[in-house]
């Protein structure tokens, strides 16, 4: 084959100087700078480029724009390969790798065509109907095998190596679709000083008139399009986005847009594919122009049968001849247009059928002619050859141009459900409807079909929205165009008794399908795509919808109005799922927070836990231990030996002052907090509004009207929320107002026996740590290491002697060193969120594995918790009977009967003797943790009457971990029963 | 006497980078208080105390203290006050607990947010890329000031010249928001 055979010898808007190589299921071709792949192959004779979804049978380029639903093709390969990519809007570039999709052996001999023969019984809804029995082999056969012949192209099933980004743009004016509506809109809003965005897909601005003859004020369509976007570029108030398509239009003027910045390059380098942009727009206007549809008739999917303006794209903008024989087949006078230009490019037009009984709009020199007849039949299996006509001539050609009239592109307009109404006029469906907030819809996308009265309408809807926005306007120029014929009638398909006339290409629903899913009861519109298909995939039946709903409203006897439409969503075309991601991948999914020590603990030897967003230390390995369990234990041992470190900052800190700072706590916690002495820190307890636990932590008073609440962890941020909604909305008149500090300050539990004596040699005299002058409970400011502020609390989670200290976040990683070179001479050491968590359990505490959103007080064994003598949020509903059953459950402990047995948390208990059913089940255990303090396994759960069971041996089951062992109920406090040692 | 002192250490150990027409740098010079209006109050009493010019919108700012300060307007009813003295915060606070008695109830929040100062000529095209504000300076002049979130993180963004701009986040995620701002630049370079 010659180089480029269909390529014409003049025109186009292609850059003929730079010639650009690629590959096509791996035969090399060339192509110029200004095509698109679709372009390329036809330059290039391979008008043949992929099959059919359903019965794989050859398809062709079809289109030049979005709405291709054949040439969906695989490029690039390896891990960069992206399939069901429209040849017709990919750019090409040097050294792009395609290839087709969907067969079974090479795109010439398919060994799925088979398909084909059987299509008798692959009709709409055959799925349904044929898979029904034997039941059991839907699993095992059906579904396996309906899941490898369906879909189209294939995933590399490989990470995705290019990189993708987001971003938010503002505007006053937002124009979709840069066509000759889009830019002469652009003009009078960027000429009055509006901030505009201009977005169109294409990578050049134009629209149709980089495909069409037309002239705009004596000059060339497309020379107008260059000049009016170089006006825009100069301007600062225009933005200008090529290759960005607008996909979705949301709440608020907010419009989602996809940009594809290096798609059409050979290589990324490393900067983002595509960009997902959010537009916040004032105003908005659709100029989004029209899709051309074709006509159903007997076999009108083979490859070489094409949208008549497509056919006119081809020759006038990239100077291509899709055949060498062309026919045109029309309902309307655009159609005849094609015949014309194909005439001025010097391309072959052999005829020209229109359904119509009427003179031909234009004349063509050595053109037959036919009026009134229709094509009934074409023959070419793999290429056009031939099309038969009702008149019994068949005409030979190798390109068949359809048209079938023009839709507005009104997607846009129902994406907040606007529902689009019947032009009888055009035959169309126009925007209709509520319309998404702010948007305006101009030129063809409106139905204003002709070029000077879209020119004309768009400048106009520019200068109205100028003005609803309160801007002075610059009156804009007046055009001198043509307004070109459009006339048409409606003629959606040839009626066909034997052989298959598609409606939808992509699906390969035919109007037998159609007229099938009618008689089989499909008849609202959106059951009919259900059940069909139509309309579906990666076009949503942008060629096909109108056709198959005008079929649709055959069968019924009504009108097409009558009939309706479905509506269409976001996104208008395919947005790529690492687009919708982003950078929120693998590690760049979600922030990380570090604790203030985190350096100290990296360099230290720290194994990291992620809770929440936190990184926490787990536990620190040293040196000729086995496993987690031996740091564990050591530092447990360790800590109740002598003293260990915790970096405790995670937990939520809330700055809380104001006159009725106290009132506010007694309000949200379910204890009195109202008369809590300065320097006193008091454990509360806070319930949700339906009297279940929420959270709980320690409140300390740092004066008259100054608290500093701290939560647990996990509920920081929602604490936070919820105290602010009870301030601003349940009690706005408390003079209360309340600031997080969690990150302000690096806090450490310090534990253990040797815990004040480590102490004493940070803190700055004269503070003195005794009991008596500083009790369990007690907090104060202070300073420490010669003047550091510092805020330091006596409480105790581990149950031995403790305290939390806390100094400004940037001294955290410092201060963590200075504790722990201050404790050497008593073996301190760090300990991490197990040995915590160990020791908590060994004390008793609840934590989230006990407050998880099931539980009461009462459950908890916080019952005396719940003042009597004031109320709280959650206490009316904590009261009800249902809350308080007789057998309630409550928190205890679990120590097994044999000191060998693991307990394993999630467990159920059973009551010795009972059989192991969800009946019996009477609780079940929460936390566990080897507890080195008594060399056992240990745990806490919640067992009916569990306050009135103790010594009592129950069973704990597992079926599903296969555990089964007896154990004895305790009191949860394992450790330290008395408190003595914290209050020591 | 305790023979142990204590260094702040700057959450991001005094980044400062130079991209192709963007700088990012890390400002640990500021201390930050917040103020919190007490119920009635309307921000007069504040903006006196502290010689601020005048009460701030919600979403502006103003000098104060001789120019030695910024007066934020975070909310209704509450300010943040930024001033050049890091070290000295903790007293600073204190000093305007009682200066402030009754018209504002203040808390150090100079260890709770890193600060980032970013700027340089593609400035707006990189906080395109993670900022959801109206950036134009018809929208968000300067001295404007703004709560917004960035790539999940909570952000006061204000702006201090055409193309410079002030961003502080929470100082416990701040090697992650740093990741962010410099993607967001790298992402725009060439």
């Amino acid at each position: 084959m010659t180089e480029q055979s269909n390529r014409l010898a003049h025109g186009g808007l292609i850059n003929r100087d730079k010639r650009l190589s690629f590959k096509f299921n791996g035969t090399g071709f060339k192509g110029y700078e200004g095509d698109t792949l679709a372009s390329a192959l036809l330059a290039n004779g391979k008008g043949f480029v992929g099959r059919s979804f359903k019965y794989h049978r050859p398809r062709g380029i079809f289109s030049a724009g979005p709405e291709e639903p054949n040439a969906l093709v695989q490029l690039r390969s390896g891990a960069h390969q992206e399939p069901n990519t429209r040849a017709t809007v990919a750019e090409l570039f040097d050294g792009l790798w395609a290839s087709s999709q969907n067969h079974i052996g090479s795109l010439e001999f398919d060994l799925m065509s088979v398909t084909d023969l059987a299509a008798p019984f692959l009709s709409a809804g055959f799925y349904y109907k044929t898979f029904m029995w034997p039941k059991a082999f839907w699993e095992k056969v059906y579904e396996p095998l309906i899941r490898r012949s369906a879909g189209l192209g294939q995933l590399s099933m490989k990470d995705d190596p290019d990189t993708y980004d987001k971003g938010f743009l503002h505007c006053d004016l937002l124009i979709i679709g840069a066509g000759p509506a889009g830019l002469a809109a652009a003009l009078t809003a960027g000429r009055s000083g509006a901030r505009v965005i201009i977005a169109d897909e294409d990578f050049v601005m134009g629209g149709r008139l980089n495909a069409e003859t037309y002239g705009i004020n004596g000059m060339e369509g497309h020379l107008w399009a260059q000049n009016a976007v170089a006006e825009l570029a100069a301007m600062d108030n225009v933005r200008l986005m090529s290759r960005t398509t607008v996909y979705g239009a949301y709440d608020h003027g907010v419009f989602g847009a996809l940009e594809r910045k290096t798609d059409h390059l050979a290589q990324s380098n490393g900067k983002p594919r595509q960009i997902l942009w959010r537009i916040y727009s004032k105003r908005s206007l659709l100029t989004a122009g029209a899709t051309e549809r074709p006509i159903a008739f007997p076999n009108n999917d083979r490859p070489g049968v094409m949208l008549a303006g497509a056919v006119r794209s081809y020759v006038n903008r990239y100077a291509v001849a899709p055949g060498h024989k062309v026919s045109v087949f029309t309902n309307n006078d655009d159609g005849w247009r094609t015949a014309s230009d194909l005439q001025k490019q010097g391309v072959e037009v052999v005829a020209v059928i229109d359904v119509r009984n009427a003179p031909a709009p234009v004349s063509l020199n050595g053109v037959e002619t036919i009026h009134g007849a229709h094509i009934v039949d074409t023959a070419g299996r793999k290429g056009l050859k031939s099309i038969k006509l009702s008149n019994g001539k068949t005409i030979a050609t190798d390109c068949l141009a359809v048209a079938g009239g023009w839709n507005p592109n009104v997607h846009l307009t129902c994406h907040q459900r606007g529902k689009p109404e019947w032009r009888e006029d055009i035959l169309a469906f126009v925007p209709g409807g509520t319309l998404p907030a702010g948007m305006q819809v101009a030129g063809a996308a409106s139905g204003t079909l002709t070029l000077k009265a879209g020119l004309q309408d768009a400048a106009q809807s520019a200068e109205t929205i100028l003005n609803d926005l309160g801007m002075a306007v610059k009156k804009s120029e007046s055009f001198e165009a043509e307004d070109e014929a459009h006339s048409a009638t409606s003629f959606w398909h040839v009626k066909t008794t034997g052989k298959r006339a598609w409606v939808d290409l992509q699906n390969d629903v035919t109007t037998k399908d159609i007229k099938l899913s009618y008689q089989e009861g499909f008849r609202s519109v959106e059951h009919l795509k259900r059940y069909s298909t139509l309309g579906m995939a990666t076009d949503q039946g942008k060629t096909s919808n109108i056709a198959g709903l005008a079929i649709l409203a055959e069968c019924s006897g009504k009108t097409i109005p009558e009939t309706g439409t479905t509506i269409f969503r976001p996104p208008y075309t395919p947005v790529p799922i690492g687009a919708l991601a982003g950078r929120a991948r693998g590690k760049d999914f979600r922030p990380y927070r570090l604790t203030p020590s985190h350096k100290w603990a990296e360099a230290n030897g720290a194994t990291f836990v992620e809770t929440g967003n936190w990184l926490r230390a787990q536990w620190f390995a040293r040196k000729g231990e086995k496993g987690w369990r031996d740091s564990v234990d050591r530092e447990v041992q360790m800590t109740r030996a002598s003293v260990g470190i915790c970096d405790v900052t995670t937990l939520g800190k809330i700055d809380i002052q104001g006159k009725d700072a106290a009132e506010f706590l007694n309000h949200v916690y379910t204890n009195a907090f109202l008369k809590l002495p300065v320097g006193k820190t008091r454990y509360g307890l806070m319930l949700r509004e339906d009297g279940i636990a929420y959270d709980d932590g320690t409140t300390a008073r740092l004066g008259e009207n100054h608290f500093v609440m701290t939560t647990t962890t996990a509920n920081a941020v929602l604490v936070f929320r919820r105290l602010e909604f009870a301030r601003q909305c349940l009690w706005p008149d408390l003079d209360v107002h309340l600031i997080s500090t969690t990150d302000g300050w690096a806090q450490f539990a310090v534990a253990g026996p040797n815990s004040r004596a480590l102490l004493q040699k940070v803190v700055d005299a004269p503070f003195d740590l005794s009991s008596e002058a500083f009790p369990f409970m007690a907090c104060a400011e202070l300073t420490v290491c010669g003047g550091t502020p510092a805020r330091l609390f006596r409480i105790s989670f581990s149950g031995e002697l403790a305290y939390q200290i806390a100094v400004p976040s940037k001294y955290g990683n410092a201060m963590m060193g200075v504790l722990m070179q201050a404790g050497e001479e008593f073996g301190a050491i760090p300990y991490g969120t197990e040995a915590l968590g160990v020791m908590r359990i060994e004390k008793g505490h609840a934590a989230g594995n006990e407050l998880n959103g099931q539980t009461t007080a009462a459950n908890l064994g916080l019952g005396g918790f719940v003042s009597a003598k004031k109320d709280c949020i959650g206490k009316t509903l904590s009261q009800r009977p249902e809350m308080n059953p007789e057998d309630d459950i409550r928190l205890v402990g679990f120590k097994p009967v044999n000191t060998q047995d693991a307990l394993l948390a999630g467990s159920h208990f059973i009551t010795k003797g009972e059989r192991e059913n969800m009946a019996n089940d009477q609780g079940w255990m929460s936390s566990v943790a080897y507890s080195p303090s008594l060399g056992h396994s240990i745990g806490l759960g919640f067992i009916k009457n569990g306050q009135s069971r103790m010594g009592e041996i129950v069973k704990v089951v597992n079926p599903a971990r296969g555990v089964n062992v007896e154990a004895e109920i305790v009191s949860p406090h394992f450790y330290d029963p008395e408190g003595g040692l914290q209050r020591g | 006497m305790v023979e142990y002192t204590l260094q702040l250490e700057p959450f991001l150990g005094g980044y400062a980078q130079q991209f192709e027409h963007v700088s990012l740098n890390e400002v640990d010079t500021m201390a930050l208080i917040s103020l919190a209006l007490p119920n009635g109050q309307d921000g007069t009493a504040v903006v006196q105390a502290l010689e601020a010019s005048d009460v701030p919108n919600v979403g502006a700012s103003c000098p104060c203290l001789n120019g030695s300060g910024t007066l934020m307007r975070m909310a209704q009813d509450q300010f943040l006050l930024c001033v050049e003295d890091v070290a000295n915060s903790f007293e600073m606070n204190k000093d305007l607990e009682q200066k402030l008695a009754g018209i504002a109830y203040t808390t150090d929040q100079t260890h709770v947010w890193v600060a980032l100062d970013i700027g340089g000529p593609a400035t707006l095209t990189a906080l395109e890329r993670i900022c959801p504000v109206d950036l134009d300076i018809s929208a968000f002049d300067i001295g404007a000031v703004a709560r917004t979130s960035m790539e999940h993180l909570g952000v006061i963004i204000t702006r201090i010249t055409e193309t410079n701009f002030r961003l502080f986040s929470a100082s416990s995620s701040a090697g992650s928001f740093l990741h962010a701002l410099e993607t967001s630049i790298e992402n725009i370079t060439t």
